[in-house]
């Protein structure tokens, strides 16, 4: 063993520390250097005074002080503590947290029942601006010359008191008054099916059905049928109105301040071609007929009498039957037709909590509207924290890693 | 560790100051003294041991009871003396009168404290990781796997810091007395 390394292992010769191997060898050094002989007892000398040191008492209250620290910190807690006390949860009961949920339940629930409530039901039926029938303000549209057809004309009410009369009018198609033709001379000469569907909603069914009659009646038309029913939300019923064409805009008019307007529609159909290539075939069947009639006046043979008749006979049905076309035509074009769909408005829904029909009607809806609300928020909350798990996951780990550091600083320390 | 220790550990982890207190009262003699031979004088001796027991009852969560309760506070009272000692700038004052031992022989009474005032020196000026050994092992009287476990380094680490530091304070006492 070198001198260095006998040196190194006296310490533990002392403390008895030594393997036996290292302990004989080292003894063996012992013997021939003496050196580390004196070495060792010095050693031995210090360890000994160092053992002999009076063992020192804590000074007097220092425990009292110990607990005197202790109780400021509980009092104040540290940082450590104070972010931890707040990462985990409050200190609630898991009940009290239950009861805190059902508390917040009952009061969106019962938000919801109230706000369903006719007091704050906002309306939620919107009105669509239908076209008023403004006759005075119709354009009729003579087609380009090209084809049959009436175009009838939206105009917008305040477009329409710079409109009228203007031949800039025309091209404003935009709008939503209805128009009709105002049929004047040269319009007189044409003829056209008017036909409108209006759906009003009345408050009370009968008297606007005995209303629609007058209306028909006084205006010298008629109601050519009617229908009624009563599925259960209230009566309805549709009615048809044959009027005179002249009358239609003003009846029009008229069946609309019975009610409400749902739904109009105006149509108008030109039948002018129709009716002048009915009337020229007609006036060429009666000529030819005349023409027959003279020559049957002059026939001489049987045969050619049985000819002359037949051919008579056909073309008087012929004429027959454009006369009847031409009379069913003029019949539309002078009795305009209008449809009229009457529905009653449903009974104000004002029965108050006690009503229960209509109490268990808007509980079910709260119910089913706080179970959405629910899932809504459930997915909020999935959504949330999907979108925080990356900050969630950074924030555990720093919290470890802060834990780590004073917790190892506590240890160290 | 005793029944009584360990009933009084499980209660101061719950919180019960008073069993903790019990603790504080059972080990502040030997905790004191390890900061007093590290820190080298009774203020900071009485700062790093109390020290030493806040950090103890606030980690107590952390003690799992696998080492000595008394080997875990000396761990914990050998850091925060040593941080204290770190912490010093300048050298602080010796005050370690109490170390030695009471004499009958008053004629010797001057020698001795003269003695005491030497190793008392040469302590303060050992390295302090040697400083730490030597106390545990020649003034705590520890065994070296105590030591290990409360330096928390291997043995042999143990032995050689012993060995050098002993051979270190032996010639720093002779230079003082030269």
């Amino acid at each position: 063993m070198r001198h260095e390394e006998a040196l190194a292992r006296l310490s533990a010769l002392l403390d008895d520390e030594l393997t036996e191997d290292e302990g004989s060898r080292l003894r063996a050094h012992l013997e021939g250097c003496v050196e580390c002989r004196e070495e060792l007892e010095r050693m031995r000398a210090t360890v000994a005074l160092l053992r002999e040191a009076e063992p020192p008492r804590a000074p007097e209250g220092f425990a009292a002080e110990v607990r005197g620290r202790l109780d400021r910190l509980r009092s104040a807690p540290g940082l450590l503590e104070r972010i931890g006390g707040l990462l985990r949860a409050p200190r609630w009961s898991w009940r009290t947290a239950a009861a805190a949920a059902a508390v917040a339940l009952v009061v969106v629930f019962a938000a919801n029942i109230v706000l369903q409530a006719p007091l704050f039901s906002v309306a939620r039926r919107v009105e669509i601006p239908f076209p008023r029938i403004e006759g005075d303000r119709a354009e009729v549209d003579r087609g380009e010359g090209s084809g049959i057809g009436l175009k009838v004309r939206f105009l917008r009410p305040e477009a329409t008191q710079t409109a009228v009369g203007k031949p800039g009018a025309r091209d404003d198609a935009r709008g939503d008054a209805a128009a009709l033709p105002p049929l004047g001379d040269a319009a007189s000469l044409r003829r056209v099916i008017k036909t409108g569907e209006v759906e009003i909603e009345v408050e009370v069914f009968d008297s606007a059905a005995r209303s629609l009659l007058e209306i028909a009646e006084r205006t010298g038309g008629f109601v050519a049928s009617s229908s009624y029913s009563d599925p259960g939300d209230g009566p309805r019923g549709t009615l048809v109105l044959r009027v005179p064409a002249s009358a239609f805009g003003e009846v029009l008019r008229q069946i609309e301040k019975l009610g409400k307007v749902q739904r109009r529609q105006v149509e108008g159909q030109d039948v002018t071609e129709q009716f002048v290539d009915l009337e020229a075939r007609k006036r060429n069947l009666e000529r030819h007929e005349t023409r027959l009639l003279s020559l049957v006046e002059r026939a001489t043979k049987i045969a050619d009498l049985m000819e002359l008749e037949g051919e008579v006979a056909r073309i008087r049905g012929e004429i027959e039957r454009l006369t009847g076309r031409l009379r069913y035509l003029s019949d539309q074009v002078d009795l305009s037709t209008i449809r009229v769909e009457v529905t009653q408005k449903p009974k104000e829904q004002s029965g108050g909590f006690w009503d229960l029909d209509q109490a268990l009607e808007r509980v079910k809806a709260a119910f089913l509207k706080t179970v959405r609300q629910m899932i809504t928020a459930l997915e909020a909350v999935v959504a949330l924290g999907a979108a925080l798990l990356p900050l969630v996951l950074a924030g555990a780990a720093a919290w470890l890693l802060l834990r780590r550091i004073v917790g190892r600083r506590e240890r160290a320390g | 560790m005793g029944h009584d220790e360990r009933e009084l550990i499980g209660r101061s982890r719950r919180g019960d100051l008073d069993a903790f207190e019990a603790l504080v009262v059972a080990g502040q003699d030997r905790i004191y003294g390890l900061c007093l031979r590290i820190t080298g004088n009774s203020e900071d001796a009485a700062d790093a041991a109390q020290e030493a027991f806040v950090r103890a009852f606030q980690s107590l969560a952390r003690f799992e009871g696998r080492a000595a309760f008394s080997t875990w506070l000396y761990r914990i009272a050998a850091n925060a003396a040593t941080d204290l000692v770190r912490r010093r700038a300048a050298d602080p004052p010796l005050d370690l009168a109490e170390d030695c031992p009471a004499s009958t022989d008053t004629e010797s009474e001057f020698d001795r404290r003269e003695l005491w005032r030497r190793v008392h020196s040469a302590l303060a000026r050992l390295p302090l990781e040697f400083r730490v050994a030597v106390v545990l092992r020649d003034m705590q009287g520890l065994a070296y796997e105590e030591i290990a476990s409360i330096l928390q380094v291997p043995k042999g680490t143990v032995r050689s810091r012993l060995s050098r530091g002993r051979l270190a304070l032996r010639e720093l006492i002779g230079e003082i007395a030269g």
